[in-house]
């Protein structure tokens, strides 16, 4: 590995080191913060982030931004609860349709913005709002029966249960999708595709790349993703409930910052963005332990973006 | 000698303004329908109070607005907004007390506030040559957090005579509400600011700031300027926030954020920068809530307003897309 | 004969007498772009009252001199003086407060202001802090009127002009500064001839108020014309500066380009009269495109002349599907084809080299191979996977081939040289077998040796049986490389010229119909 692409990765670098000394420091406070268990919730904590941000990394990467991830994450979720109606026989289906259904909002986006010219600010921000009044509307305010619901045995036990002890099966979901996410971006075609697009849109049209097929298929990813994250959630709360996506458009986001990737796409990878969630839910944890309520924790989120941002996110001075 | 008649000017004022044109026009027909639908529900034409309300309930997203067009007509964007809303209502609401001297200071405060705000955003923007779209998400995050700190609760209050005098009317006419005054009064400061070497030189760092720069235009300057009067707007419609709502609450604010994004959207304000005005943003703001009372008076269910708001963004971009492909292939 | 060194006219210290301090002054100045050396050491001078012609070829650092001493970048190292006193500009602000004024080649106008409002950008005329709008738009008036133009509406949006009145409304602009010292970096590229006349009517009127004028220009009858002196670039370097009465054409080629003439141009291969059409273009029509037919045979190079400006991109982005087609038609080895992206453009057989290699060509920060595979990812795939040994093989073998400096292939594009960005984005277009190759202005912010191997190239393609459309701004090169040439003008065909092809025809027919205004 040459040094060049060492300083690429600065951003997954720093964020597992600061995680670490976090971790460190959470453990001088409280010795029982880095005890196997404890670390294990985090880890847990952080797949939620993780998953969300697995598809706003694709999203970035090529210079875009999906601000549909709270809603789109939310309305799966009780998509799942309310059809399964916490029935493992109804979740063969269910559980499909809220995944499509996630893609499928995802690929609105993507066509929206290639089709029309929609900023993405713009058509996932409209995106979102059309999710909560979908679900607001359908569930009528989230008063109808089935809205009760739990997430199907099958989902529950695949986020929950532990098929290797000590590990809850979500982080083995997660892991998972890092794998394949991994794999994508650096070995196959779309990977390739991708980085070309964030890198110079222009230069990768006239290089005979279908930019607007591979945008949709990003944004598309980035509702699946969600969904997934949604369902992760649905499984550890048992139901669904409302607002339960909102913290995740911060934390999404700034898990693909602090991971090192530009927010104006070409650069960075997804084991940047599994850093970053880490870091930022270790943060959080530790914060708690020095009793830093939430009005601390928000400010120093911020404070740590732009820290990430200042020391390996500043733009060259481009001749 | 005339050597541009009036006309002349009219005609390429209108082709250059297309944007500005078509929202103007739509908040024109967003009044009519709401007219209509109220008259056809309540069989009355709506009146003073209706006009009261409507004016209020639109003005501090059309403040935030207004604060977002400086910083989107430079190529940015401000996440922050809403941030900057929650804490100059949070500062408004817990500091200031009953007496005149309070009220303008704490007023003034929290512009300044807003101001500061702004501030660190531009120089983290210039400076830190950070993009915009992270730095204000992040200090989003940061104002958020001290807005909590300075009102913990929901509360505070605010004195019954800034609210009388910011939402409330004049004597007379009793009809004319005084927040219909400072909309007013914005549109005049708007136009009068937009003649100014500064905000050519925010318009010109939207079109391509390389060449801005290449023509002697202090790029720093102009977009910090930019942001710290966004911060300004958005700390104004925060403390409007407050005295409207007679109290505080630190969280409120965070939906103004992209409400200020949809007004500009809507206000015809290209998001590459460049082009626009900020009377088309205090026009889309209006839009925003004309539409919440159409889709009420039109029966809609209040759960839906999301669904339709997101939707109605969606078809105003795509029909402003369609009218600008189909004038380019008329050149 | 060895070049140059021999036969060198014995350099002048930049500067007319030695007791004449001159106007403004360039003293080793040095510059760098992200590892690319754009000048070393380059100095220069030129007085007031003076029309100074800088002369060199794409890349030889002309641009990147009048950028330094406009103020637009710090140099790395060396000097600059006004006057003898030596100054630090640290922003354009500096230089035009110091009375410098400058026509970039890119120009710096504002597309979606007015007319009116570029012209008077910082001398807006203002009551207390506001603009007033009328006399702003009567100054404008004013401008062009003592300008000598007519024509040009003050109260259009610059971005609806066409090129050749944004260079006038760029010239008028600078000159309407009063500057002292004014540069102007190929102000005639789009100009018709006429509107040229009118420039260097302007010029001569500066230079009797005792303005210091600097021009850069690839048109030798238009230097001649009107430069009292000549400095002549290459690669960087300061070469050599004479009276314009001193300097024939042929040195100044030479010095330029350190090469003599049909040393550096390889002779055409010759075309067999029994070669068939490759390219047939029949009635093509499109924006800015109102009608173009011509045809291209296998191995030629067919140059596309005239000013900038006057379709030659459009008809290349229309060939290659960038530019929607609404009329006529394409055939490409006999085969009607329909080209709606550059994806279809590449399956029926075309490549495009598109002018600016950082903007249109190169993924700067990926890496050689990444960049030289892009066109063709799909070839070395399988099963939605890229075949790493598949894509090496292709990729090392076009590093040799095309002699492409890079320590490895996966070396950041960004790190190399100009000349050999240049090749990587030749080599990705190359490895797609195109059968008809578009090349647009490929030799700019080029060195001499990676221009030569691209002359090479071009003379290799066209022996293999490749067809090249072939488009530059530099008319010495399409005198030389080309079969026959085209002249456009306003989006269409108007003439067509055939050897003996000199780069004074070739001009010539380019300016020769004048545009009613």
């Amino acid at each position: 590995m040459n040094l060049t692409a060492l300083r690429d990765e600065r951003g997954t670098l720093f964020a597992f080191a600061a995680a670490i000394a976090l971790i460190i420091a959470g453990g001088i406070y409280r010795p029982s913060f880095v005890q196997p268990e404890n670390l294990a919730t985090l880890l847990l904590l952080a797949s939620f982030i993780g998953i969300a941000a697995a598809g706003q990394t694709f999203v970035v990467l090529i210079g875009g931004i999906d601000l549909s991830v709270p809603w789109v994450l939310n309305a799966m979720a009780i998509l799942l609860t309310t059809m399964s109606l916490g029935q493992n026989a109804r979740a063969w289906w269910a559980v499909p349709l809220a995944l499509g259904a996630g893609l499928g909002a995802g690929a609105l986006n993507g066509l929206g913005i290639v089709l029309f010219d929609i900023p993405p600010v713009v058509m996932t921000l409209a995106m979102n709002g059309i999710m909560e009044g979908l679900v607001l509307g359908f569930t009528g305010g989230f008063t109808c029966a089935a809205c009760n619901s739990y997430a199907p045995p099958a989902v529950v036990w695949v986020f929950t249960a532990k098929a290797i002890p000590g590990v809850a099966n979500g982080q083995l979901v997660w892991g998972a999708i890092a794998v394949v996410v991994g794999v994508v971006l650096s070995m196959t075609l779309l990977g390739r595709r991708i980085y070309a697009l964030g890198n110079n849109a222009l230069a990768t049209y006239l290089s005979g790349i279908d930019t607007r097929a591979v945008t949709v298929i990003v944004y598309a990813l980035s509702g699946f993703f969600a969904a997934i994250a949604g369902f992760g959630l649905a499984a550890f709360g048992q139901q669904a409930t409302l607002g339960m996506g909102d913290p995740f458009l911060f934390d999404s986001i700034a898990a693909v910052v602090i991971g090192g990737a530009s927010i104006l796409g070409g650069k960075g990878n997804y084991w940047g963005s599994v850093a970053g969630a880490i870091f930022l839910i270790v943060l959080r944890s530790v914060l708690q332990e020095y009793n830093i309520g939430e009005a601390g924790r928000s400010i120093a989120s911020g404070v740590v973006i732009l820290v990430a941002l200042l020391l390996y996110g500043r733009q060259r001075t481009e001749f | 000698m005339n050597r541009s008649p009036a006309a002349t000017r009219l005609r390429y004022f209108a082709a250059q303004n297309v944007p500005l044109l078509l929202s103007l026009g739509l908040f024109v027909a967003m009044v009519v329908l709401y007219i209509i639908l109220f008259a056809l529900k309540q069989s009355r034409l709506p009146g003073a109070f209706e006009l009261l309300t409507t004016v209020n309930n639109t003005l501090s997203v059309g403040l935030a607005a207004i604060g977002q067009t400086f910083v989107v007509l430079t190529g940015g964007i401000d996440l922050s907004v809403g941030g900057i809303v929650d804490v100059t209502n949070s500062v408004a609401a817990r500091f200031m007390q009953d007496s005149p001297v309070s009220i303008v200071f704490v007023s003034i405060g929290a512009l300044v506030v807003g101001a500061i705000a702004g501030l660190v955003n531009g120089a983290l923007v210039v400076y830190g040559r950070l993009q915009p779209i992270i730095v204000t998400l992040a200090t989003l995050a940061i104002w958020e957090g001290i807005a909590l700190l300075v009102l913990p609760q929901q509360g505070g209050s605010i004195p019954p005579v800034l609210t009388a005098v910011l939402a409330g009317t004049l004597p007379f006419p009793t009809w004319l509400p005084n927040s219909l005054i400072i909309a007013g009064l914005l549109v005049i400061g708007w136009q009068a600011l937009r003649n100014t070497r500064f905000m050519t030189a925010v318009y010109a760092i939207g079109n391509d700031e390389r060449a801005a720069r290449a023509n002697g235009i202090s790029v720093a300057r102009a977009k910090i300027g930019a942001y710290a009067l966004a911060g300004t707007c958005a700390g104004a419609a925060g403390l409007y926030f407050a005295a409207a709502n007679t109290s505080g609450d630190a969280t409120s604010g965070t939906p103004f954020t992209l409400t200020s994004i949809a007004a500009v959207v809507l206000g015809g304000v290209s998001l590459f920068g460049g082009r626009g005005s900020a009377v088309g943003s205090l026009a889309g703001a209006f839009i925003l809530t004309l539409l919440l009372n159409v889709l009420f008076f039109a029966g809609v269910n209040t759960q839906l307003q999301e669904f339709f708001q997101g939707l109605f963004l969606i078809l105003a971009v795509v029909g402003s897309t369609l009218v600008r492909r189909s004038l380019q292939r008329a050149r | 004969m060895p070049c140059c060194t021999a036969r060198r006219v014995r350099a002048r210290s930049p500067s007319v007498s030695p007791d004449v301090t001159a106007a403004i002054e360039g003293i080793a100045l040095s510059k760098s772009f992200g590892g690319v050396k754009a000048l070393r050491s380059a100095s220069f001078a030129a007085d007031g009252g003076e029309v100074h012609a800088l002369v060199g070829e794409n890349g030889a650092g002309k641009s990147t001199l009048i950028k330094l001493l406009s103020g637009l970048y710090p140099p790395d190292a060396g000097e600059i003086r006004i006057d003898g006193a030596p100054v630090a500009f640290a922003r354009p602000q500096d230089a035009l407060a110091n009375g410098i004024g400058t026509v970039f080649q890119e120009l710096t106008l504002l597309p979606y202001m007015t007319v009116a409002e570029n012209v008077m950008l910082g001398s807006e005329p203002r009551s207390g802090p506001f603009i007033e709008r009328r006399k702003l738009l009567d100054a404008a008036h004013r401008l062009f009127d003592q300008a000598g133009i007519s024509g040009i509406e003050p109260l259009e949006l610059v971005g609806n002009l066409p090129l050749a009145q944004q260079q006038i409304v760029e010239i008028v602009k600078a000159v309407s500064r009063r500057p002292r010292i004014i540069f102007m970096d190929e102000p005639t590229s789009a100009l018709a001839e006429h509107s040229v006349v009118w420039l260097f009517g302007l010029i001569k009127r500066l230079r009797a108020d005792g303005v210091c004028i600097v021009f850069t220009s690839h048109r030798w009858n238009e230097i001649k014309g009107i430069a009292d002196r000549i400095t002549v670039l290459r690669n960087g370097e300061w070469v050599a500066t004479s009276p314009a009465t001193e300097l024939s054409e042929n040195d100044a080629v030479e010095r330029m380009t350190g090469q003599r003439l049909d040393v550096l141009f390889p002779k055409p291969v010759p075309l067999g009269s029994a070669a068939a059409p490759m390219l047939v273009v029949d009635g093509l029509t499109a924006t800015g495109l109102p009608a173009v037919s011509f045809e291209a045979r296998v191995g030629e190079v067919l140059g596309i002349g005239g000013l900038a400006g006057q379709g030659q991109r459009e008809l290349f982005s229309t060939l290659f599907g960038v530019t929607a087609r609404t009329g006529g038609s394409v055939r490409v080895d006999g085969r009607e084809t329909r080209i709606t992206s550059p994806h279809d453009a590449i399956k029926a057989g075309l490549a495009l080299i598109p002018e600016d290699r950082k903007t249109e060509g190169l993924l700067l920060p990926l890496s050689v191979r990444q960049n030289l595979a892009l066109a063709v990812l799909k070839r070395v795939s399988r099963g939605g996977f890229v075949q790493r040994t598949a894509e090496d093989k292709l990729i090392s073998s076009m590093v040799t081939s095309l002699a492409i400096k890079t320590p490895s292939p996966s070396q950041r594009v960004g790190a190399l040289s100009g000349g050999n960005q240049q090749k990587v984005l030749i080599g990705r277009w190359l490895l797609t077998d195109a059968r008809v190759l578009l090349l647009y202005d490929i030799t700019r912010g080029v060195d001499v040796g990676t221009k030569r191997d691209i002359y090479l190239l071009i003379r290799r393609l066209s022996e293999e049986g490749r067809t090249i459309l072939f488009y530059s701004t530099d008319t010495e090169e399409i005198a030389h490389l080309c079969h026959r040439v085209l002249i456009m003008r306003e989006g269409r065909i108007v003439s067509e010229l055939r050897d003996p092809l000199t780069p004074e025809a070739i001009v010539a027919a380019a300016i020769r119909v004048p545009v009613a205004f």
